[in-house]
């Protein structure tokens, strides 16, 4: 298994990048995840954003429709792929801590 | 002496002997070992020192597989053709790491082999043979099972993909401040029923707001349906044709159900190739309606003057990326570019192109194969290399897999380009007219079209009272002044007398028939030039009318006829008459 090292972390991830290990997502993890997906600064609005997705994925076990996401957080379509340059899917589902979502993405 | 197998291995090689067609055995025998392939290939030329990713090694795991159960070659001398069984399911494990792991079944080295091997054809049956016994990434495994369970590769249930169909709606709503411009789901009898990728409403459903402008803009009679909307088929990438012929059915029988005219499928290539080319032979099933990309209907609405694109919109430096099962596959080379050209000013070609082009690297399912990431990043070198040689800082292509394929090596290679399709394009040089009112074919908008047939006479033809008041009041609710005939000789008298500026016209009639009728009409020079809209329940008896000595009727309708196609027929025929009487003689 490849590993994620930044900083003082060394955690297990899968070939994509994304953790393992869903519980040990920390703030702090998320923030240096982010680095990797284009995300310099977590704003408050990219925590809101994490935070509904990591609670639904806790929630539910699979990722929210894009629509969900939108909705329950107030965000508009637009406003995501700006927070997260690469996306829901790969881009807002790797710093909050998901596993990579399945099929053609 | 019996051999001993795993159960698994057992049923590999039953089933192999069973998926023996004449193309695989062609192209398990032909191969030469020229080396021609090794070449074509981008996980070679990216591992130049790494044997087992050229086509033949791989191959030659199968082959070997073939000569020693299959070939008499192999069951005499297995020593001398290099024939090998499987024994455990290790032995299994390695050749999925081979057939999954190591090809994107892109086909590249297919067209490059001088005796014909398609090697991505073999490849995929391999694939089959694993996912048979259930050996198969992980990856593949959850999309296989939800494609099989939910309907769709994503599990998108029911009533989300409704919701953000609806979203979508509004969205467009807002943009185009017009209430009117709607995504009907499962309307009947529509010219264009839409299908999509699941990733598209589950992620990213910008192309589904993007394409219904386009469709709304258009003027298109068109739906999306509730069901068998995933026109993706992983069966296209494990190798099983049930999957295959299963999710194919679905959309099919959905298509069916609603009566549409045509299916189009938005830019996915994989979808492309498993629903218009394969899915029949896997479903076992023949269809009888129409099946496009995207990107034709797109390229003629533009071409036909149904959309006006303003390309100074579209302002980066674009290059083309052919996709494997679009374009090598399916052979849709041309039309792509021409759309782009039609939507942007500055496009450049990437070298090679069309059906020598590099792989994405994400093809044939990589991107659901986290455990080969790896493999497939180091192996698009190629492709990061071609990429940054165009200059562009845009790549365009239609196919999603191509799509999160290419970005994900743009990311790896930091490239500074990013990834788009043409509906987006086409959607953002999209000229919205000033109060536009498009005049969309939907029901609830007849009252809009109120005086669409102002101060035209239409003589309806029809032995049926009930059917001439059913399109008498149509057409008076649009404005027309209607006058009525119930026989042939009635109808030639009042033509003669009247001189409506269009005639529908039933063929069997007690009497004098519609054909005579017809043909009477067109002999006259009075009457000769009106047009005529023949609406008929005996649609074999077309020929009659068309294998008579005068010019062809304007319309020509099966009935039961609704009330929308009544009127957009009716719209047609006086739209392209104004449009014949313009053109310079």
């Amino acid at each position: 298994m490849p590993t994620f090292e930044h900083g003082e972390f060394k955690v297990e991830v899968d070939e994509d990048g994304f953790i393992t290990d869903p519980e040990i997502w920390n703030e702090e993890l998320a923030t240096a995840l982010a680095t990797t997906e284009g995300v310099d600064e977590m704003t408050e609005e990219h925590w809101k954003l994490v935070n509904y997705l990591r609670n639904y994925y806790m929630q539910f076990g699979i990722a929210p429709m894009v629509r969900k996401l939108c909705k329950e957080t107030g965000f508009p379509l637009k406003k995501v792929y700006e927070m997260f340059p690469s996306g829901p899917a790969k881009g807002a589902c790797k710093v909050a801590g998901l596993p990579k979502p399945t099929g053609c993405v | 002496m019996p051999e001993d197998r795993s159960y698994k291995a057992e049923k590999v090689i039953e089933r192999l002997g069973k998926k023996l067609n004449r193309q695989v055995v062609g192209s398990l025998a032909a191969c030469v070992h020229c080396g021609m392939c090794t070449d074509s290939c981008h996980y070679v030329l990216a591992n130049p020192g790494d044997p087992t990713f050229a086509p033949a090694w791989k191959a030659d795991r199968l082959r070997k597989l073939f000569k020693r159960h299959y070939d008499w070659t192999g069951r005499v001398f297995p020593w001398w053709v290099g024939a090998k069984s499987v024994y455990t399911d290790k032995d299994l494990e390695e050749l999925k790491d081979i057939v999954f792991g190591k090809c994107t079944n892109c086909r590249r080295c297919s067209i490059n082999c001088p005796m014909g091997v398609d090697f991505a054809t073999f490849n995929r049956m391999a694939r089959g043979l694993l996912v048979s016994v259930g050996v198969m990434p992980e990856g593949v495994a959850v999309v296989s099972k939800d494609q099989w369970e939910i309907g769709n590769q994503m599990g998108v249930l029911r009533e989300d993909y409704l919701d953000t169909i609806e979203w979508m709606e509004e969205t467009i709503q807002d943009e185009l401040d017009n209430p009117k411009a709607v995504i009907p789901i499962d309307k009947p009898n529509t010219d264009v029923v839409y299908t999509i990728n699941p990733r598209e409403v589950k992620y990213d459903p910008r192309t589904i707001s993007d394409a219904a402008k386009i469709f709304h803009m258009a003027g298109e009679n068109w739906t999306m349906p509730s069901e068998g909307w995933d026109m993706t088929n992983f069966g296209l990438f494990s190798g099983d044709d049930d999957l295959g012929g299963s999710v194919a059915s679905r959309v099919y029988d959905k298509m069916h159900e609603l009566k549409g005219k045509k299916i189009v499928i938005s830019e996915c290539g994989h979808g492309y190739r498993s629903t218009r080319c394969e899915g029949q032979n896997w479903a076992g099933m023949d269809v009888d309606f129409e099946m496009e990309s995207s990107v034709i209907t797109m390229r003629d609405y533009i071409k036909e003057g149904r959309i006006q694109v303003d390309k100074s919109k579209n302002t980066d430096k674009y290059t083309y990326h052919d996709s494997c099962n679009f374009a090598r596959s399916c052979g849709l080379f041309e039309e792509p570019r021409e759309l782009l050209n039609l939507v942007t000013d500055d496009f450049s070609e990437m070298y090679p192109n069309r059906s020598e082009n590099y792989c994405c690297t994400g093809g044939g399912g990589a991107m659901s194969m986290s455990e080969y990431a790896p493999d497939r990043l180091k192996s698009a070198k190629i492709k990061a290399d071609q990429l940054k040689a165009t200059g562009a800082n845009v790549v365009v292509t239609s196919c999603h897999n191509c799509v999160d394929g290419l970005a994900d090596l743009i990311k790896h290679y930091k490239l500074d380009m990013k990834v788009t399709q043409l509906v987006n394009l086409v959607a953002n040089a999209l000229v919205i007219p000033e109060e536009a009112e498009v005049a969309v074919k939907e029901p609830d908008e007849v009252e809009t079209l109120k005086g669409l047939f102002a101060g035209k006479k239409i003589m309806v033809v029809d032995d049926e009272p009930d059917l001439r008041v059913f399109y008498g009041s149509v057409l008076e609710d649009n404005g027309a002044e209607v006058i009525e005939a119930a026989d042939g000789d009635e109808a030639i008298g009042l033509a003669m007398a009247e001189l409506p500026d269009l005639i529908t016209l039933d063929l069997s009639m007690p009497g004098k028939d519609g054909g005579k009728v017809f043909e009477a009409l067109r002999k006259n020079d009075a009457t000769a030039s009106i047009p005529v809209c023949i609406i008929t329940g005996r649609p074999e008896l077309r020929s009659l009318i068309y294998d008579r000595p005068v010019p062809a009727p304007e319309g020509y309708l099966d009935k039961p006829v609704s009330e929308e196609t009544l009127i957009r027929n009716v719209r047609k025929i006086f739209e392209v008459g104004r449009a014949m009487e313009k053109q310079p003689v």
